[in-house]
This record gives C-alpha cells, sequence and structure tokens, in this order.
C-alpha cells in the first residue's frame, strides 16, 4: 500500500511537472507503439511484479530488496518520461536512504533467514481494500487531471533540473513550503517523543 | 596557551610523511645475507675434542634433547709403575633441533667449553627426522662459529687469560730464579777455584 | 553506425579506466603505506619494486575456492558483490575529466544527483553481504555500515549542493565550465565535509568501524572467500578513484589549471585525482579508527553545521555577486 502510494504520489509531482509543457501534435493516436512506450510498459510490468513480490513475499529482508527493485523501476519510468531529476532524486532518496533505514531496522530485529512464520498479518484483506482505494483514488486524479497532455520526447528534455527546479519553485512554491513544514512538525515530534521516553526512565 | 585545533592531526600526518622519505630498514634476507653478531642464536656447534661426556648438557637441557653415548676406555700408565686410568670415549653426541627452544643452557653448563652457539640458521629440512643433527654435523657447524666479540676496552681481563698469564709469568718467575741460582752457584765455584788456584800458588812459593 | 561505435568506444574506455585505475590504487597503498611505515612493501612479484603483486593477488583469489556459508541466503549472498562494485562502474561514466564532450563518457544533466544516487546505491551490496551471511560479525558489519551511511549521506549532499549553487547548475561538465580559481578558497569547508563524509561512505580508515578487521574480522565480508571477495575489495578501491575524482570535478576544478587546460586538461584531472588517492592512503596509515560513538558525533555535530554554514556562506556571496 505505501509502495502503490509513493509511486502515485511521485507519479502525480513528476505529471504535474510535465503538464505545463505545451502539447506536442506530433505524437498522435492513443497509446502508438514507439519503442520508449513498449519500453515504459514492459518496465512497468516488472516494477508492478517486483511490489507484487515486495508485498506477498514471507521472508523479511527479501521484501527490502524487492523493494529496491521497485523503487528502481520506478525511476526507469521516470527516465522515459524524461523526468530525469526527478528519477535520480528518487534513487537517492529511496533507494540509498529510505532502503537503507529499513533495512537497518530489519537487522536490528533479528530477521531470519528463511521465511518468517509470522508475516502474514490478519487484515490483509482490509489492507487489500484500502490499497486498491487509494490507488484507484490516485489514478483516478492523475487520469483525470493530465488526460490530453502529451510530452515531446524531442528537442531538450522537459523535466531537467533547470525545468524542474524552476516551475516548483515559481508555481509551487506554496506547497512545497508547506510540506517541508509538514516534515519539521515531523522532526519536532519525533524528538519530543524521544526524550518524553527519556524523563520517563530516568 | 592551549594547542590549535587540529594541530594534533597534523603532527600525526607529519610523522608518515618524514618516515615515508627516509630509508627504510627492511632486510632484504634471501637476496642479503643478514650480518648476525657472534653468539647469535642460530644452530649449536660441538667442539668434541673439549667434550668430557660429562653429561651436564643432557641433563641441562629442559627439552631433553640432546643424546649422548659414550663408553669407557682404560688408558696404559703414563709412567712405568704407575697406575692405569679410565677416559670417556664420545660415541654419539646428537641435538633434535626439532625439540630445541634454543634456550643456550647447555651453552651456558658446559664447562670445558664444548658447546657454541654459531648464527647459521638456514638448515630447514622437509623431514623432521633431519633436524637430528648428528656428531659430524655438529663438528661441522664448529667451523662457523665467528669469534667473539672483542672486549671493552677498560673491560677487566678474562679469567681464562688471567689465569694463563699467571702461570705464565709464575713459570717464568721460576725459570729467571732457577737460573739466577745456577749463575750464582757457578760464580761461587769460579771464586772457590780461583781461591784454591792462589792457595796452591801460595804454598808453592812458600816451599821455595 | 558511427554512433554506436562511439558509444562502444567510451564505454571500453570507462570499462579500462574502471579495471587499472582502482588496481594502480592499491599498489600505491601497498607502496605508500610500506614506506611510510619503514617498510618496503612488496618487492618480488613482477621483478620491478613488484609491481605486479595485485595481479598476482587477482590469481590468487580467481584459484580459491567460492564457498557460500550452509545456513546463508545463497541467492543474495552470491548476488552482494556485483551490487557494491557496478554503481561505481556507472558513476564514472558521468564524471568529466577535460573539458568539452569528448571527454566525458555520458553528459548526465542532473550529474551530481546521478553520481550521489548511484553511489548510494552500492552500500546496499555490503548490506546485503552483511545481512545474508548468516554470521553475527557480518550482521554486526552491515548495521555499523547502515548506521555509517544514513549519518554521512546528509553532509555529502549538503556539500555538493553547495557547488551547484555556486555553479547554478547540478551538471558536472556544467560545474566545470562555471569553475574559477577563486571558488577554492570560498568553497574548501565544503571540499572538507564532501571528502571526509566520502571517506566514511566507502569506510575507508580512520572511519573503517564496519569492517574493523581487529573486532568483527572484515565485517559485511567475513564470509567471502576468492573472486567474491575481491570484488568487494575492488569496489572499495574503485571508490577511492571515484570519490577522488567527484572531489576533484566539484570542488577543485577537474581540467582546470595554472596552464594548459585545454589541450592537457586530462592531465589536471589525474593529477589531482592521484594527490587526493594519496591523501586517502596517507589517511589510513596516519590515524586510528574512530569509535562508533565518535563516528556519529563528528557527522551530526560537525559535519552537518559546517555543510550548512557554507551552504549560506555559498548563498551570501552569491547573492553579493548578482
Amino acid at each position: 500500500m505505501t509502495l502503490a502510494a509513493t509511486a502515485a504520489h511521485s507519479a502525480h509531482s513528476a505529471y504535474s511537472v510535465l503538464a505545463a509543457q505545451p502539447a506536442n501534435p506530433a505524437h498522435s493516436g492513443f497509446l502508438s507503439p514507439t519503442g520508449i512506450e513498449i519500453a515504459f510498459v514492459l518496465v512497468g510490468i516488472a516494477t508492478l511484479g517486483a511490489a507484487l513480490v515486495t508485498v506477498t513475499t514471507k521472508q523479511l529482508v527479501h521484501a527490502a530488496l524487492w523493494l529496491v527493485v521497485a523503487l528502481g523501476g520506478l525511476a526507469v519510468e521516470y527516465l522515459l518520461l524524461t523526468a530525469e531529476f526527478i528519477a535520480w532524486v528518487q534513487v537517492l532518496i529511496y533507494v540509498g536512504s529510505v532502503v537503507v533505514l529499513l533495512l537497518f531496522g530489519l537487522m536490528l530485529t533479528k530477521a531470519p533467514i528463511g521465511r518468517s512464520p509470522d508475516a502474514d498479518s490478519g487484515n490483509r484483506w482490509a489492507a487489500l481494500a484500502v490499497a486498491a482505494a487509494s490507488a484507484g483514488a490516485l489514478v483516478w486524479v492523475v487520469v483525470d487531471a493530465f488526460r490530453t497532455t502529451w510530452i515531446g520526447l524531442d528537442g531538450p528534455a522537459q523535466g531537467s533540473t533547470e525545468v524542474t527546479g524552476s516551475f516548483l519553485f515559481r508555481h509551487w512554491v506554496l506547497p512545497f513550503e508547506a510540506l517541508s513544514v509538514l516534515l519539521l512538525a515531523a522532526l519536532v515530534g519525533a524528538i519530543v517523543l524521544s526524550r518524553k521516553r527519556g524523563k520517563e526512565q530516568s | 596557551m592551549p594547542p590549535i585545533p587540529g594541530s594534533g592531526l597534523a603532527k600525526g600526518l607529519a610523522v608518515t610523511l618524514r618516515t615515508m622519505t627516509k630509508k627504510t630498514v627492511t632486510a632484504q634476507y634471501p637476496d642479503v645475507q643478514p650480518e648476525l653478531p657472534p653468539r647469535s642464536r642460530g644452530v649449536i656447534a660441538l667442539f668434541e675434542e673439549n667434550c668430557t661426556v660429562c653429561m651436564l648438557c643432557a641433563r641441562e637441557c629442559p627439552d631433553w634433547c640432546i643424546y649422548i653415548d659414550s663408553h669407557k676406555e682404560t688408558v696404559p700408565a703414563a709412567a712405568p709403575g704407575g697406575r692405569e686410568r679410565s677416559r670417556n670415549v664420545l660415541d654419539r653426541f646428537a641435538i633434535d633441533f626439532s625439540l630445541c627452544m634454543y634456550c643456550g643452557i647447555c651453552i651456558e653448563v658446559c664447562p670445558f667449553d664444548a658447546l657454541f652457539w654459531s648464527p647459521e640458521f638456514e638448515y630447514a629440512e622437509t623431514d623432521i627426522l633431519e633436524l637430528t643433527h648428528e656428531r659430524d654435523k655438529l663438528r661441522a657447524w664448529m667451523w662457523t662459529v665467528p669469534e667473539p666479540p672483542a672486549l671493552d676496552p677498560g673491560a677487566e681481563e678474562p679469567k681464562e687469560i688471567a689465569a694463563a698469564r699467571k702461570t705464565a709469568e709464575k713459570l717464568e718467575a721460576q725459570r729467571a730464579q732457577e737460573a739466577q741460582q745456577a749463575q750464582e752457584a757457578q760464580q761461587a765455584q769460579e771464586a772457590q777455584q780461583t781461591q784454591q788456584a792462589q792457595q796452591t800458588k801460595k804454598e808453592a812459593e812458600g816451599e821455595e | 553506425m558511427n554512433d554506436a561505435l562511439d558509444v562502444a568506444l567510451r564505454l571500453v574506455i570507462v570499462f579500462a579506466v574502471f579495471m587499472v585505475l582502482p588496481l594502480v590504487v592499491g599498489q600505491t597503498e601497498h607502496k605508500v603505506m610500506a614506506h611510510m611505515q619503514g617498510r618496503l612493501g612488496p618487492m618480488y612479484a613482477g621483478g620491478f619494486h613488484g609491481w605486479a603483486q595485485l595481479v598476482a593477488d587477482g590469481v590468487k583469489f580467481a584459484q580459491k575456492e567460492d564457498i557460500v556459508p550452509a545456513e546463508a541466503d545463497r541467492r543474495i549472498f552470491q548476488l552482494a558483490p556485483a551490487v557494491a562494485l557496478l554503481p561505481y562502474l556507472l558513476v564514472l561514466v558521468a564524471v568529466p575529466i577535460g573539458p568539452g564532450e569528448g571527454a566525458v563518457g555520458q553528459v548526465v544533466d542532473a550529474g551530481i544527483f546521478f553520481v550521489l544516487a548511484v553511489m548510494g546505491v552500492g552500500v546496499l551490496g555490503s548490506l546485503m553481504a552483511g545481512w545474508a551471511s548468516a554470521n553475527k560479525f557480518s550482521l554486526l558489519g552491515g548495521l555499523r555500515t547502515a548506521a555509517q551511511l544514513l549519518a554521512y549521506e546528509l553532509p555529502m549532499l549538503l556539500a555538493a549542493a553547495s557547488v551547484a549553487m555556486a555553479a547554478g547548475t547540478v551538471s558536472l561538465p556544467g560545474i566545470l565550465d562555471a569553475f574559477e580559481w577563486w571558488w577554492l578558497p570560498w568553497q574548501i569547508v565544503g571540499a572538507l565535509v564532501f571528502f571526509v563524509a566520502g571517506l566514511a561512505e566507502l569506510q575507508r580508515p580512520p572511519f573503517d568501524m564496519p569492517v574493523a578487521d581487529s573486532e568483527i574480522i572484515f565485517g559485511a565480508y567475513t564470509e567471502y572467500t576468492g573472486l567474491r571477495f575481491a570484488l568487494f575489495l575492488l569496489a572499495e578501491y574503485a571508490g577511492i578513484v571515484v570519490l577522488c575524482a567527484l572531489t576533484t570535478v566539484l570542488f577543485l576544478g577537474g581540467w582546470h589549471g595554472p596552464f594548459g587546460a585545454d589541450g592537457l586538461g586530462w592531465v589536471w584531472t589525474l593529477l589531482k585525482v592521484a594527490v587526493l588517492a594519496f591523501v586517502v592512503i596517507w589517511l589510513r596509515v596516519s590515524y586510528p579508527r574512530l569509535r562508533e560513538d565518535q563516528l556519529q558525533k563528528l557527522a551530526w555535530t560537525t559535519l552537518i553545521p559546517l555543510a550548512l554554514a557554507q551552504i549560506a556562506l555559498t548563498g551570501i556571496v552569491k547573492v553579493a555577486i548578482n
């Protein structure tokens, strides 16, 4: 579920950048099978498969490593969508830091090599329902927002760092700042929580 | 004044850099033989002429790695009418260097200076039995024993040399005394002869 | 056809550099470390001052049996060395060694993010190895690797961001094009932070707590033998080359030099990389290993504030110039 949300969220930000580009009339026809589109679909299938294995495998560390594959696949999709900057940031943040943190936590839990017998959750159906609902909502929002937008693959990359940066700080400054305040709140909250526990112990 | 922050780190870097520019002290062993001082603990050599088969070395050895076989021989009397004497003859003297721990106790305890340290150390073998060096091998090592290092200029005279010198001096003094005595006796004799001759002369003159 | 040939040629050159430079650094480490300790180092292999020692080592590693512990997670255990090594090869593709488009394997628009992201992936190899070995020393090594990575990734990124701000671009050739000599004193703090954090990320001494051979044997690599172990070692030395090259490009002006920058730019780059690699070795010989808490303290209380201060300084100067 987390994965789907992450993917959809990141995809949304990428699309929002690209959406502002003028539509390119050179690409006509829905799903014309160019090489890049075929690659996009194939990588997408692989990413989806990796994501499915991530949530179904009973080996905890394998799940984390499959998550690496899924996130890497997403980065490749961004690349294919010419959103180079987003792709590398995806690798840097998710593969380089989030998964490392995840593995760090897993190692501390003494995850066994092989299957964990208690890896199953009792409320898997509820989880599935929530995941499906949120994925559906996100897909619907994205599709509805960018139905008629086309990306021109020829010419300079439209998701380059410069373009992304100027869009982020010209048109989307407010959401950006709101997000950073949110993160700051989370940080402060984490510090407060850890402080409190320390006092109780002492 | 407190030290500048990071000066310790810089000092550490300086030490390694300085060491790098200095000449290294590594011995290039197989290419260049090491120069080992006398009495280096390489291998033990036997000078069997000095050995009296007293067995002190074999008994003191902590590893029991010295093997000695011997038998007694009787030596005929040196002078007619004297007693016959028995003498120990060495049959086997071997040191098992696979057991030896190179403590050097055997060399220390030998009262007759029959065992010596030799700095030779290249005697590794593929068969452990070959590490037991028999008498002839131990003797061969003897020719590799270097001269002991010279004493310090102000050092006390070594006891052996002092004793030998004392004996020599005593002998010389004795000989000199004897010679003097002999000379005196001769002079006395000569004087007596002269006196006698004079007396005879006087007597002869008196008779005239 | 010509394009394909061009791409193939570039890849072959990058691969050759990737295979040769780490070995050169390794051999230099043998010799420099030996002389700094009053020794001679390898003297026999190859004849002249043991120049072929690492080749001989490679032959030895290739002959060794490839052992996978019975309790290990087989596939991950076998995959880990490749995950550790390949990212550094990818990074080298994006590093420009001279002026112009001809002197870089592939121009990557978001170059800084690309190299830092891919280098971060390399550490996953150590984590995989540490977990999959089914060995408590490996697990400890993996844990320490993860903790160290989390602590030092941030100052490294911040220091790189400072340069990107100064140049107004995140592409590596772009940064070099914008470079002026006075950036050197301007960005010196950032350079130090970047270099130190990079050393820590590579787990080089004095930041080698995760592999500390005297206490946890060799950390995540305890159970490895033969070629896979050699690959981990190669990854370490490739990491040195990559870190030195990145520091050169970001902070020392890459192919810029007092003279001859147009024709001999690549010489300047190589020279600077060589000097930095020497410093890496020098630091290894000079300093003892930092304790785990000292490692964390250095990162969070020294490097990150320094990096933030550098960013502030960069911003102020940048605004003042404009």
